[in-house]
């Protein structure tokens, strides 16, 4: 009986006893049933168990975790009717978003919330961890209430309820919306050591929605229009210009996430995905789209969301966020300091791009001199999330862990050095250039930047 | 034209598609369109133009290949132009767009869902005015009004006379002419100055400005103002940054006016590239894209790409004021003991919490026990007269609505919290 020790006297003799007795066909059935019900009414009484250090000490190989039966075990956990929408479990509290003062315009209603990419596998977000931006917090909409309006330059201006726009052909796609001020804060130098923080203003899913163009063919688009404005119907009444190309390519309006209908946070009922592109324009609790023949400049688009160059001019409309990779294992949060020279571990990141499907991802050991190429692996879609993974045998020593991708668009991921020449320092939005980790002798990550 | 999409770019890769500038989405257009071929040729020699860049800029960049790379030539191949972000656009061919299979009828039917806009529900929703004058509607409102609301409804979170206030932000930093030219400002040292953006320096059009205070502002009662206040608060942050309107300072009588509001120059109305506006704006964006000399690309050397040891910048001084605080740990959560809500609750998350959430704005942040044993040592009494009164920043009763005894609640639901 070694393997259950941790069970009482009394839930012993009564397991017995019940199943001595037992002798017709339902022997199973009725064993597993009495047994259940005795050890449930017996975990109140206080178990009698086998003293761990004594057993410890004289079976040093064993685990104590697989010696003792765990209470869970032994009892009933929760029924299918509890939680009817699941939770994760208690233990993963702190994989959760995450803010800082720092990055509000003065309150959390006109503030971010990141993603622990740290705490993410494969290329899927779950949308209660995604990136959240607000301009003037989350609001409650009654999606029996709500209206889209396409107007402007069409011939024939129309309103939908959210079940007729749900009526046109839905397609589903898997893309990541990137706020364009990912790793913003870091142009002159590093700051945070999290990659929570230096790089998750993002997350990846897959989006339900319809293609807009696949509407406008109902509406009749006049040929002069060229820019579309979205704008939600929020506290903020945020608006942004997006080119009529791209509207005819594929941008989507939205109504599923991951499967599910948008959370609130991130537009329910609707909002705009821009495939690639700021994630600010990604337009939420969208309720107006008006075609026009000249740009409208909205305050997210001049103000904000413009990217100033050492030439004194800024970048306007800087549509698509380019290529750009990032290790997230190990990283700050989850270092290597569990391993021992000689180790084999899986080096692991994310490389993404707007301009396109990401082809390479090289990662270099010595900061940034010499660089080997690494597998991608998992799926490798346009404009989403893609994984990279290297096996490396880990030797004990300094050493600074870099990752660098490419695009099929022929963009690569500028140096540091690079990137400041050729737009500067003060441009806070559209930063990609090569991301770096320093390891120390103990296995300790932190956030670094080469400047060679 | 439009309708036809799909099919054509099935057929040929040469076709220019509905996204073709000017027809697009116009059916009758179709036998136009498909005589017009890409010339394929041209975009394969295709080189950056470097016209005007430094050799920094240029040596940056690195070798000019992302104009020629098989994606972008497909993408030029099947629509005749090259895709207005840089990228790569991936058309519907044999019933698959890049990975994902499609139902190519799905988007050929036509469903005509939802009803006719009326003009009413139009006038109703149009709420963005452009720099052109179109949504601005007629009015008028002068400077000493505009600062009058301004202390009124804005003074407590954008500061005195728009110099800011904690995160919120700044409506001017000074003289517009004077501060757009530090545009070109790098702060490579801690101690330099950087570009001073604010709306006076850096915002291409006032009608952003106009836009946004009417749909945006006050934070917590977006939609509240006149169209008359809205041109008086545009005519004193106007003034505040000191720019003039048809070559005349604004002073306090000043009364601004849609006429008047329309003949704005901005000081920094060059200062933005691509150059979006007009019948070509879409093109100029689309060769800006396509020219990563404008924005920066790499260079995929692969051993030996510098001499020496590498130079490492690293955190001086670390950000780390995160909510939760940062952890890996598999453990269960604290148990946070449940209790009925404050009755002053409520009002404090509706009316105090903007200022009162954080101390980015010199409050006392709820929460923050030091900052309010200082309040309250003044006593009870002294704090609620404080909130009715206002102090400093604080206009009277934090610029709500709350009756004596609401705000007492309030004042004791923060206090409560932040002992």
């Amino acid at each position: 009986m070694n393997k259950i020790n941790n069970v009482s006297k009394e839930e012993l003799d009564l397991v017995s006893e019940v199943s001595e007795q037992a002798s017709r066909r339902d022997f199973f059935r009725k064993t597993a049933a009495y047994s259940m019900s005795a050890l449930a009414a017996a975990s109140v009484v206080a178990p009698v168990t086998v003293n761990a250090d004594e057993h410890i000490k004289a079976n040093p190989e064993d685990d104590l975790n697989i010696i003792h039966e765990k209470p869970w075990s032994l009892k009933f956990g929760d029924g299918v009717d509890v939680g009817l929408y699941g939770q994760p479990s208690p233990y993963e509290h702190n994989v959760t978003r995450r803010v800082t003062p720092i990055l509000s315009s003065g309150n959390f209603r006109a503030s971010i919330a990141v993603t622990p990419i740290q705490d993410l596998s494969g290329i899927i977000t779950p949308n209660g961890l995604f990136f959240n931006r607000h301009h003037g917090g989350t609001p409650t909409i009654n999606p029996n209430e709500h209206r889209l309006m396409i107007h402007g330059l069409v011939e024939k201006p129309i309103v939908l309820t959210m079940e007729q726009l749900k009526r046109y052909p839905n397609v589903s796609r898997i893309h990541f919306l990137e706020c364009p001020a990912n790793g913003g804060p870091e142009w002159r130098g590093p700051q945070f050591n999290s990659i929570q923080f230096a790089k998750g203003f993002m997350s990846c899913a897959e989006w339900t929605g319809v293609y807009i163009k696949d509407i406008l063919k109902d509406l009749g688009l006049k040929p002069e229009a060229l820019w579309m404005l979205a704008e939600g119907i929020d506290n903020s009444h945020m608006g942004r210009t997006i080119p009529v190309d791209k509207v005819l390519d594929d941008a989507m309006i939205v109504w599923g996430q991951n499967g599910e209908a948008l959370r609130p946070e991130q537009g329910y009922p609707i909002r705009i995905v821009v495939p690639g592109w700021e994630a600010n324009l990604c337009v939420k609790w969208l309720a107006r789209l008006e075609f026009a023949s000249e740009p409208f400049y909205a305050k997210e688009e001049t103000a904000k969301y413009t990217a100033l160059k050492h030439t004194g001019k800024a970048i306007q409309h800087f549509y698509a966020n380019e290529v750009n990779s990032v290790v997230t294992s190990p990283c700050p949060e989850k270092p290597w300091t569990d391993l021992k020279k000689g180790d084999m571990v899986e080096i692991e990141g994310l490389a993404w791009s707007g301009m396109g499907t990401v082809t390479t991802v090289d990662i270099s050991l010595d900061g940034g001199k010499n660089w080997v190429e690494a597998p991608l692996k998992g799926l490798v879609l346009e404009k989403s999330w893609t994984r990279f993974s290297m096996m490396y045998k880990y030797t004990g020593e300094p050493m600074l862990i870099s990752s660098r991708a490419s695009d099929d668009a022929g963009h690569i991921q500028p140096s540091v050095k690079n990137e400041r020449a050729a737009v500067g320092i003060e441009g806070v939005y559209h930063r990609n250039a090569v991301h770096t980790w320093e390891i120390d002798a103990k296995g300790v990550v932190t956030n670094v930047q080469i400047l060679s | 034209m439009y309708k036809s999409y799909h099919k054509k770019v099935v057929t040929t890769t040469l076709l220019a598609s509905v996204l073709f500038l000017g027809t697009a989405c116009n059916a009758d257009n179709e036998k136009t369109e498909a005589v017009k071929a890409a010339p394929k040729a041209e975009v394969a020699s295709a080189k950056m133009d470097t016209t005007g860049f430094t050799k920094r800029e240029i040596d940056a960049v690195g070798p000019a290949n992302a104009i020629v790379s098989e994606g972008v030539k497909k993408t030029y191949g099947h629509n005749g132009k090259l895709a207005v972000d840089g990228g790569v656009i991936y058309p519907i061919v044999n019933a698959k767009t890049g990975a994902y299979y499609v139902n190519e009828e799905a988007h050929k039917t036509a469903f005509n869902k939802g009803k006719t806009a009326t003009a009413n529900e139009q006038k109703a929703w149009d709420i963005d005015v452009m720099p052109d004058g179109t949504g601005l509607p007629e009015g008028s409102g002068s400077v000493e009004d505009g600062d009058a609301i301004y202390e009124e409804k804005c003074l407590s979170c954008h500061g005195d006379f728009g110099a800011g206030s904690g995160l919120y932000p700044k409506l001017t930093m000074g003289n517009a002419y004077e501060e757009q030219k530090t545009m070109m400002n790098q702060r490579v040292n801690p101690d330099d100055d950087g570009p001073k953006r604010a709306f006076g320096s850096y915002w291409p059009y006032a009608s952003t400005l106009w836009w946004y205070i009417k749909t945006g502002m006050p934070h917590q009662a977006p939609m509240s103002l006149s169209t008359d206040e809205v041109y008086a608060l545009s005519a004193y942050i106007i003034a505040l940054n000191e720019i003039t309107i048809d070559g005349e300072e604004l002073d306090d009588e000043y009364v601004l006016d849609r006429e008047k509001f329309l003949k704005i120059v901005m000081p920094n109305v060059d200062g933005f590239e691509p150059k979006i506006n007009g019948p070509k704006g879409q093109d100029n964006a689309r060769a800006y894209f396509n020219n990563p000399l404008n924005y920066g690309n790499g260079v995929r050397c692969m051993k030996d790409c510098f001499e020496g040891e590498p130079e490492v910048q690293r955190i001086v001084h670390a950000i780390a004021d995160f909510t939760p605080p940062l952890s890996s740990e598999r453990s269960l959560p604290a148990v946070v003991e449940t209790e009925a809500a404050h009755p002053g609750k409520a009002n404090y998350e509706a009316s105090c919490s903007v200022c009162h959430a954080t101390d980015s704005m010199g409050a006392p942040a709820v929460g923050d026990a030091k900052s309010w044993a200082a309040v309250t040592k003044k006593g009870l009494d002294g704090v609620i007269a404080n909130t009715i009164n206002g102090l400093n920043g604080m206009p009277p009763r934090g610029g709500s609505a709350l009756t004596d005894d609401q705000l007492k609640e309030v004042v004791d639901y923060m206090i409560g919290a932040s002992k």
